[in-house]
């Protein structure tokens, strides 16, 4: 009996121990995989010109649109902060893509994850629907589809036409930097935020340029260069989220020679 | 006569009790089923409260399952021997419980077709990943840890003699169970605060006090359920037969677990007081002087924890069964205000992106109705299967001892019955 009793402790410990390495290997593995920086050839980012937004909101109609969004739905939601020299300053907000993003460390099916541009990607196919990366979001950019939308897109056709498919009703859904549009602008040979055909969809949108695109690698490109040469800022810089959205401040004076040209 | 007349009268009441329960459960039924073919949009959660009763119900009751790890540690590695009996109500409730706390996520999340994937797909930085892995394992457990107890039920015992055995003999293994188990609970009873407490998006909640307060609370509701649950029971069947004094003692525990508990929520509340960070100031003004503020007094501080302390450890009343009773149930009650008051708090302020300095805005939530169904059907379905065990499986006999399980040499299993 003490035999059987000996052998069927060393199995379990056996088990154990070899459950636990397989876990371990695993955990360090996945440590190791997300903790690397992006390290990817581009790096994209958005600059939001806030002398320049008149608060139009034609960036979330084409947004809309483009990514065949909900009417209930915003990817892209534009806010008046206040105003400097007698104007309105608008915040045009879609998602951030922080380096650190809150909703990629939650999410535990990883269905919120990094691609190697830094685009914070949603798989709406992975998705269970339990809504912790909207608990995480600082930034509101996620919204749930409580409902299935159903029937006709209101902005289509006037602003665009859908490029993507409908998400599902349980999945909750955010901007995407039109990351449809930028890999099949690359493969056509085209530069994002120099082609409107390799560029989002709210750039493209904007009647005043606003908003502009490109990479952060590319020390030519025209993010790169106005980062260089203006004061920015970044929503929660606090939360050292390390967003991809940029904000140039509301200056009356840029303001001013607008209105005089 | 008389015997006969009280025969008849509590079966009428079981009867009574099973329409009634069977009521819930149809109610709940119908909702879960309005739920899953309408979703989630005929709830009053919002993108801004996420979360709401149905995630309340999920904590509260892992939370009040708790009684079963606790107990199982207590008698198989501390040694408490005594309280084995108690520990096999606990266990067959945390089962309950924790069978519970499926059934309310697969109503909340939005695709429950894709339950699996939470097992399949792994971000081993989720504190949620790491709440489904424990939980699950810990399932597992508790199965194995009621099928003593479910080997039991009269029916299967004389259909099927051999499985009932094996299914006993599970009981050699509980010292291991138990290790199992405490390891786990430990790990996501904790973790489930810190859910909350790693959001730095949500400044109330973003502390690390989170898990160290979940974990207390959940040990301390998990055995007042547990206690509570069996004097109930053997106050309304003579199915139940508890020994008082045992669960005397417990109780008296847990007066003095809750002197630490409290003395950790006041100073969670006292350290929040003066930062004046925006959104955590506002989230414990809600609690304390906003729309949760008579939860927060009442229902978790005075009555969930001050006067229970003081019933609990007074001889006198917690001698007295109405008064320990009434203790208990007031502990558990607090454990669940507690869970609903700190998932509210955090989600009814709202602060701003905008830039400079982040404002606040308030938000609201009220249950739907067919949140508020398909909870009963929840509960409904916890207090069905515990009024089965007690009437079918013995649940609660606290004279209960069954064989001796730290020699493990394959004897053939015998149950004593004192």
């Amino acid at each position: 009996m003490s035999d059987i009793q000996f052998s069927r402790r060393d199995f379990l410990k056996l088990t154990a121990f070899g459950a636990a390495a397989v876990a371990g290997t695993r955990l360090v593995k996945e440590a190791q995989a997300s903790s690397s920086s992006p390290s990817g050839e581009h790096q994209w980012a958005m600059v939001i010109d806030q002398s320049k937004c008149t608060g139009c909101n034609y960036c979330t109609l084409a947004c809309k649109a483009h990514n065949d969004v909900a009417p209930e739905n915003n990817w892209n939601v534009v806010t008046q902060t206040g105003e400097v020299g007698g104007h309105q300053v608008f915040i045009a907000r879609p998602c951030m893509h922080c380096e650190h993003a809150p909703c990629v460390e939650v999410c535990m099916v990883g269905a919120s994850y990094y691609r190697d541009d830094g685009i914070v990607m949603m798989d709406y196919d992975k998705c269970i629907g339990c809504r912790y990366c909207e608990a995480a979001c600082p930034y509101q950019a996620r919204v749930f589809n409580w409902e299935k939308f159903e029937g006709k897109n209101p902005t289509v056709p006037e602003w665009g036409a859908p490029e993507v498919e409908r998400r599902p009703r349980g999945v909750p859904e955010k901007c995407s930097f039109c990351y449809h549009r930028i890999d099949r602008g690359l493969s056509l040979g085209l530069t994002p935020g120099v082609d409107r055909d390799a560029t989002p969809a709210c750039v493209n949108a904007c009647p005043t340029k606003a908003r502009l695109f490109g990479d952060l690698n590319d020390a030519e490109s025209e993010v790169s260069k106005i980062l260089k040469n203006h004061v920015s800022y970044r929503l929660r810089d606090d939360l050292a989220t390390g967003t991809r959205v940029y904000y140039l401040p509301a200056d009356p004076k840029e303001m001013d020679v607008e209105v005089e040209s | 006569m008389i015997a006969n007349l009280r025969a008849k009268f509590t079966s009428n009441t079981w009867t009574l009790w099973l329409v009634f329960l069977g009521l819930l459960l149809a109610i709940g039924l119908a909702s879960g089923i309005l739920i899953f073919w309408k979703g989630l949009g005929i709830t009053n959660l919002t993108d801004l409260v996420p979360w709401g009763l149905w995630i309340t119900i999920d904590l509260s009751s892992i939370a009040l399952s708790a009684g079963a790890f606790s107990l199982c540690a207590a008698v198989y590695l501390i040694g408490l021997k005594r309280y084995e009996p108690v520990a096999r109500t606990a266990t067959f409730i945390g089962l309950i419980g924790y069978t519970m706390a499926m059934l309310s996520l697969m109503l909340d999340i939005g695709r429950p077709d894709r339950f699996w994937h939470a097992v399949v797909y792994w971000n081993t930085h989720s504190l949620l990943w790491e709440v489904t892995m424990c939980v699950c394992l810990y399932l597992t457990v508790l199965v194995l840890e009621a099928m003593p107890i479910i080997a039991n039920f009269e029916w299967l015992k004389n259909r099927f003699p051999k499985l009932t055995a094996k299914m006993e003999h599970v009981h050699h293994y509980a010292p291991y169970l138990a290790i199992a188990g405490l390891c786990l609970s430990m790990l996501h009873q904790s973790s489930l605060g810190a859910v909350y407490g790693v959001l730095k998006a949500r400044p109330f909640w973003y502390k690390p006090e989170m898990a160290v307060l979940f974990m207390f609370s959940a040990i301390v509701g998990g055995i007042s359920l547990t206690i509570f649950a069996s004097m109930l029971s053997a106050r309304v069947t003579p199915r139940a037969k508890i020994n008082d004094s045992l669960l005397e003692r417990l109780a008296h525990f847990v007066g003095w677990a809750l002197v630490p508990y409290l003395y950790f929520r006041a100073w969670d509340w006292l350290a929040m007081t003066y930062t004046y960070q925006p959104g955590r100031t506002e989230g414990l003004e809600v609690m304390t002087k906003g729309p949760l503020s008579f939860n927060f007094w009442v229902a978790e501080i005075l009555l969930g924890a001050i006067v229970p302390m003081i019933l609990l450890l007074k001889q006198s009343t917690r001698q007295n069964r109405f008064w320990r009773m009434a203790a208990l149930a007031m502990v558990v009650g607090g454990v669940i205000a507690y869970r609903w008051d700190i998932n509210l708090s955090g989600f009814l302020v709202v602060v701003s992106y905008l830039p400079g300095q982040p404002t606040v805005t308030y938000t609201s939530y009220f249950p739907s109705l067919v949140e508020i169904g398909a909870g009963l059907g929840v509960i409904a379905f916890g207090l069905t299967a515990f009024s089965l065990g007690v009437r079918y499986l013995k649940v609660v006999d606290h004279r209960y001892t069954s064989e001796a399980h730290e020699t493990v040499k394959g004897e053939v299993p015998k149950t004593v019955l004192a």
